[in-house]
């Protein structure tokens, strides 16, 4: 071989630059965090809903039931009558419109009904009894939460059934009564104890004291609010609830053909909806104005479909009785804008009085906590039990929750209250955090949710929200079947992907292709999904920027 | 994504880019799609500054740094030298910025496409000469702001596209770093075929143009949304096919963005529109459905 | 022609082109210009004939081509390529970026005018202008000189690892036809061996060249470029040796003719030392001491063996076919460089004799010869025609 007689030449390149540590020019790191999707936040029972949602998308439809009944027991139920505020609040509203939450989450509901899927036994059996005071949604889901968590539960209500109001008090046509008894019947298969037709005395909770370790009162609002100008002796003035509960049991009684509803609220609408149906004609006089009917949009315009005439902004003044009709003297009011909150105070307008006939007069127009005799048990203020920011009453072990606090009254509110006394109770007789609750929603202030500022809309082609068909109203008058027809796999796909995710990694990978110093390192056994390389990140922010839903954020770096 | 990226690491971190560089964005997906068995050739440009300090460098692939106007003509002798050495194999890519490509490298580029010379070419085009201090390069688009041009630059962009096309090279495509999956597609196709393949891909530079840090990607888009720099691509000259086009967007979206343009009055904005929505209606002759 | 009949009758530029195929180069970019463009003629018909296997690249400009030979001997092949005048003006910039990338390119320059004006004579100014650039410079007088030292360029090119330029002039030796001999193709691969540097651009070795360096990496790198030219004189000489061994044919780096005892030697370069040795002849026959210094390779200048050749003669008249605005005679200004210091060192006549291509005979020496032998030298080179 030849000798090489030359020198070797000085340069030639041979090193590699991952050597060099670039992490020290920046001045902030991106980081991965979980943040709260606006849905999650106005969710009352603390859904997770991106994560249940993502599940759905991957049609791992088992899965998304199980994130969802972690929160709340009858999706099936919330996802027809829920009056979602998650789908107010959603992102998406800003973009193309809101994601059909609602919707999704009676998919999958419907699905574990129609499949069997069963609520997982507790993995552990506590030696402590609590007592559960209302068998209503609230108290449903106390038993519920503390059964998960493996206390022992006696539910104590007063009525033949279970449900309060989701048995008495919804139309069936809006919540079918076989989905009802699926998802009740699932629960009372995780081990409760009921005791129905038992209602609770006030004198009674010193002895329940001794006997259970806490009490969850949820005794509801049952007391129908009456109008002094209506007579309560008449038989042909009813009170709203009980009139449903008439309806559900089968028992409706006869109506006459010119009913009149008094009151603007859902109550007032389900049961103008449920007159029609049993093929009277209603009128539904309301205080508030149109624009202000407290009553949800879209039932609003069922109602009118359905053929219900709608007077807002009326007041009726006297009513006359006579053997077949009762005569309403009315007269158009506005309400005083500086009255309290809650308090209607009506302004007649002068020279606008008309009358109106009635064959039987509905009244819907609020409800009252029944509280006779508590009063010297626990605190009780203007008709509802005080409670503090833990349902706590003023009574060590004694909490309360539902409508018979002030709350909104909401039946998804009521499961978000159940489920914070479960939690309350058990850090009561545990002394410590129980660690099966996210209250990361409290701990977090409103900049921490995640805004639609933060979403990167160029990912998410435009696409139209769907919305639920309804039945036609000429079917819809003829039974109490149900009115609106859920998405079937399809739609449901279609629409969950439709979800940001807002807050909520779902492993789309941008942040890892979009950064030019290939800082960021997917790692699948991390719950961030990614970890950032500190010996490169410049922290230019750009995986911030075109992450599509504000699932990192940069943090400035101080002391480095 | 439609396309499936699949990388190499070729393309080394602690390079020395600026935090959010459009062009080492753009380098990370030609070179790792490209894989090891390639020669890159690199000319003066910011791209020479990223491929790393002497004795480093920032890729692990045989790189050469060659002078301003002779990258076409480089990689033609190394394209070359494989043929004679029997290595039908390893490719050659230029990456060179829009000074070396449009301007001085122009006359190589054209000659080594005339001699259908075997090399990929990819051009990072962010409209000037960045490297020293952003002066204009017959890249900088019409009323763009440089430090030769600073009451805004007198005339149009060179359409080094449609140039290249009318040369009919095999492949000649547009891309962006906003859309990581369409440059990685095209470079990977690139790959596949033989004679001068050119990718001319629009980097923004975010100290040139005036951007935030990580609006790189977000500009980049808006160009190709506005209709300024539509990715498409054109084989042998004859076949156009448009990958991402104009939405519509109207075009001071994409100017607000950038301090270059910061200067422009209403009536200037609206002769670039009118020069924006002229060349798309241009282009759009091109793309007929078969 | 006859194949085993190895002599044949061709002009200086096709004799260049016939050793540029015993090489063997693998890659060779071409651009026309004239006076060399029978070079890469001849070249493109082997190629085009099948004689020659060659990549062959018609670049659109020398400055290209250049930049392809570099990297193309940077990817490990050998290559090859020709240029005169402007077409070397042009590539200076790479020229020097060749021998900073230590590529060893052989390169054939015809001496050519540089504009402005316009002209296309014999005139060695363009590339003696590239003195500087780092690579190394041989000049021949006639087609088989031309020939040969093209095969002893390759040699020394890869051994130092330096790129090499090869000159002959306009006309007078590019188009001037002469009996060459045609090594054969055995004897060349002999003295050749294939070219396999252990630096280059190779995926499997994934080594890069051209990164920026620091200023300390800088000077180390000149400093090795010096050392690998300075090392060139020895290399040069020993493979200038060893091809007189095969073929009978050695020049030296620098070649005394008839010397001895000389009162003037005449130091000059290229084809003008064919007229010279005519001139020398002619006076030597008349009794006047004259002889011949031929400087065949001027860079890196052989200061030593040119110190020792006119160690004791008492004058040197320097005839250079080009000029330096402000210098003068390249020639002149080397030789007084490399004599400077000598103990009794000759006095030198520095004449500028056939710039722009002007013919200079056998009889305008002789008459210089005399001239300068009767008069006191001046510093500055002197307009002689």
């Amino acid at each position: 071989m030849k000798e090489t007689f030359k020198e070797v030449p000085s340069i030639w390149t041979t090193g590699w630059t991952d050597i060099l540590n670039t992490g020290t020019w920046r001045s902030a790191i991106p980081i991965y965090q979980k943040r709260l999707a606006p849905c999650h936040a106005a969710c009352p029972v603390d859904g997770e809903i991106p994560t249940w949602i993502m599940l759905a998308r991957k049609q791992l439809y088992q899965e998304a039931w199980s994130a969802l009944v972690a929160n709340n027991p009858f999706p099936a139920v919330t996802g027809r009558i829920c009056h979602h505020p998650c789908e107010g609040a959603c992102n998406r509203g800003e973009y193309d419109g809101a994601v059909a939450i609602n919707a999704l989450e009676q998919y999958i509901g419907d699905l574990a009904l129609s499949e069997g899927w069963t609520l997982p036994q507790p993995t552990v059996e506590l030696d402590q009894r609590i007592a559960v005071i209302g068998g209503g949604p609230a108290g449903l889901s106390c038993a519920y939460q503390l059964r998960r968590l493996g206390y022992q539960v006696t539910l104590f209500e007063a009525r033949p059934e279970l449900g309060g109001v989701l048995y008495f008090g919804i139309p069936r046509y809006r919540l079918a009564k076989e989905i009802w008894d699926g998802e009740l019947q699932r629960l009372l298969a995780l081990g409760i104890e009921v005791k129905l037709n038992y209602q609770v005395m006030a004198t009674e909770l010193s002895a329940l004291e001794k006997e259970y370790s806490a009490v969850f009162l949820a005794l509801g609002a049952q007391r129908s609010k009456t109008l002094p100008q209506f007579s309560v002796h008449d038989p042909r003035v009813l009170k709203g609830l009980d009139f449903l509960e008439s309806v559900n049991l089968e028992v409706a009684p006869q109506l006459g053909q010119e009913v009149v509803v008094i009151g603007g609220g859902s109550v007032a609408l389900d049961v103008a909806g449920t007159v029609r149906r049993l093929g009277s004609q209603v009128k539904v006089l309301a205080l508030e104005s149109r624009e202000s009917l407290p009553a949800q949009p879209d039932e609003l315009a069922e109602a009118l479909e359905e053929g219900v005439e709608i007077v807002a902004g009326v007041m009726v003044q006297n009513v006359g009785l006579s053997f077949d009709k009762l005569s309403l003297d009315c007269i158009k009011v506005t309400l005083d804008e500086t009255s309290p909150v809650g308090v209607l105070r009506p302004i007649p307008l002068l020279g606008t009085d008309f009358r109106v006939s009635a064959t039987s007069v509905i009244l819907a127009v609020g409800q009252d906590a029944e509280l006779t005799g508590w009063e010297s048990v626990i605190n009780v203020g203007q008709s509802l039990v005080r409670v503090d920011a833990n349902l706590a009453t003023n009574r060590p072990g004694v909490f309360a929750g539902g409508d018979v606090t002030p709350v909104e009254r909401f039946i998804s509110v009521a499961i978000g209250q159940g489920k914070k006394a479960a939690s309350s109770i058990d850090q009561y007789l545990n002394k410590e955090s129980s660690k099966e609750y996210s209250c990361s929603k409290e701990e977090t202030g409103p900049e921490d949710i995640v805004s639609y500022q933060d979403i990167n809309t160029f990912y998410f082609p435009e696409k139209t929200r769907e919305q639920r068909e309804i039945v036609t109203v000429q079917q819809r008058l003829q039974n109490f079947a149900e009115l609106k027809i859920g998405f079937n796999s399809q739609q449901t796909q279609t629409q969950a992907e439709r979800c940001f995710s807002c807050g909520n990694c779902v492993e789309c990978d941008n942040c890892f292709y979009f950064c030019p110093d290939m800082a960021v390192v997917k790692d699948s056994s991390l719950a961030e999904h990614y970890h950032i390389l500190d010996q490169y990140c410049k922290g230019c922010g750009s995986c911030v920027q075109e992450c599509p839903r504000g699932a990192v954020v940069l943090k400035e770096e101080t002391g480095r | 994504m439609g396309y499936q990226i699949n990388e190499e690491k070729i393309f080394n971190s602690g390079h020395a880019a600026c935090p959010g560089c459009s062009e080492a964005l753009a380098m990370r997906y030609i070179v790792n799609t490209l894989g090891p068995d390639t020669i890159g050739v690199v000319p003066p440009s910011c791209i020479a500054i990223i491929s790393g300090p002497q004795p480093l460098s920032s890729m692990r692939m045989p790189v050469y740094q060659t002078t301003l106007e002779a990258s076409a003509a480089s990689a033609a002798g190394i394209a070359r030298a494989l043929k004679a050495k029997g290595n039908d194999h390893t490719k050659v890519v230029v990456i060179a910025g829009d000074g070396g490509t449009y301007d001085i490298g122009f006359q190589a580029l054209s000659s080594a496409a005339e001699r259908s010379e075997n090399f990929i070419y990819v051009c990072l085009d962010n409209e000037g000469y960045m490297n020293t201090g952003s002066q204009k390069s017959s890249s900088t688009p019409y009323l763009a702001y440089t430090t030769s041009t600073p009451a805004g630059k007198q005339t149009p962009k060179k359409n080094l596209a449609e140039i290249m096309a009318a040369h009919r090279i095999p492949y000649m495509a547009t891309a962006t770093t906003g859309y990581p999956e369409d440059l990685a597609r095209k470079v990977a196709k690139a790959k596949d075929m033989t004679g001068l393949r050119l990718i001319i891909v629009l980097a923004p530079c975010l100290d040139g143009w005036g951007l935030a840090d990580n609006a790189g990607p977000k500009v980049s888009r808006l160009a190709v949304e506005t209709g300024v720099f539509p990715l498409y691509e054109v084989e042998n000259g004859e076949d156009y096919t448009l990958n991402f086009g104009s939405i519509g967007t109207p075009v001071a979206q994409y100017l607000a963005l950038q301090k270059r343009y910061r200067h422009l009055n209403q009536a200037q904005i609206e002769e670039i529109q009118l020069e924006v929505d002229h060349n798309w209606q241009r282009l759009q002759r091109n793309f007929v459905t078969k | 022609m006859n194949k085993d009949n190895n002599r044949i009758l061709v002009n200086g530029n096709h004799a260049v082109a016939y050793g540029v195929k015993l090489a063997q180069p693998k890659v060779v970019p071409i651009y026309p210009i004239t006076p060399q463009t029978p070079i890469v003629e001849k070249i493109s018909e082997f190629q085009a004939t099948g004689k020659m296997v060659v990549e062959l690249m018609t670049a659109e400009s020398e400055h290209s081509a250049m930049a392809a030979c570099i990297t193309a001997s940077l990817t490990g092949v050998r290559v090859f390529t020709a240029t005169a005048s402007q077409g070397l003006m042009l590539m200076h910039e790479m020229l020097h970026y060749a021998s900073g990338a230590r590529a060893p390119i052989v390169m054939f320059n015809v001496n050519r005018t540089i504009g402005s004006p316009w002209g296309f004579w014999p005139d060695q100014t363009d590339s003696l202008a590239q003195r500087d650039t780092g690579w190394l410079q041989y000049y021949c007088e006639q087609g088989q000189e031309s020939l040969d030292t093209v095969l002893q360029a390759y040699r020394v090119a890869e051994q130092v690892m330096l790129p090499v330029m090869v000159m002959h002039e306009a006309f007078y030796v590019s188009h001037a036809l002469d009996i060459v001999e045609i090594p054969a193709q055995e004897v060349v691969d002999q003295y050749l061996p294939a070219f396999n540097p252990l630096h280059r651009l190779d995926p499997e070795l994934g080594e890069s060249w051209g990164n920026t360096v620091n200023q300390e990496m800088f000077y180390r790198h000149r400093r090795d470029l010096d050392l690998a030219m300075q090392k060139a004189i020895d290399v040069a000489q020993e493979a200038d040796a060893e091809w007189r061994e095969l073929t009978g044919r050695g020049y030296g780096i620098i070649e005394e003719y008839r010397c001895e005892g000389a009162e003037l030697v005449i130091a000059t370069m290229g084809s003008m030392v064919g007229t010279a040795r005519d001139a020398v002849d002619k006076l030597r026959q008349e009794g006047v001491a004259v002889g011949l210094l031929k400087v065949k390779l001027f860079r890196p200048f052989p200061s030593e063996a040119v110190r020792q050749a006119l160690m004791g003669v008492p004058k040197v008249m320097v005839l250079d076919r080009n000029f330096a605005p402000g210098t003068g005679g390249f020639l002149h200004q080397e030789l007084k460089a490399a004599l400077y210091g000598m103990e009794s060192g000759p006095l030198i006549h520095g004449y500028l004799t056939g710039v722009g291509g002007t013919n200079i005979s056998p009889t305008n020496i002789v008459s210089l010869v005399r001239e300068a032998m009767s008069t006191q030298p001046v510093g500055n080179s002197v307009w002689k025609g």
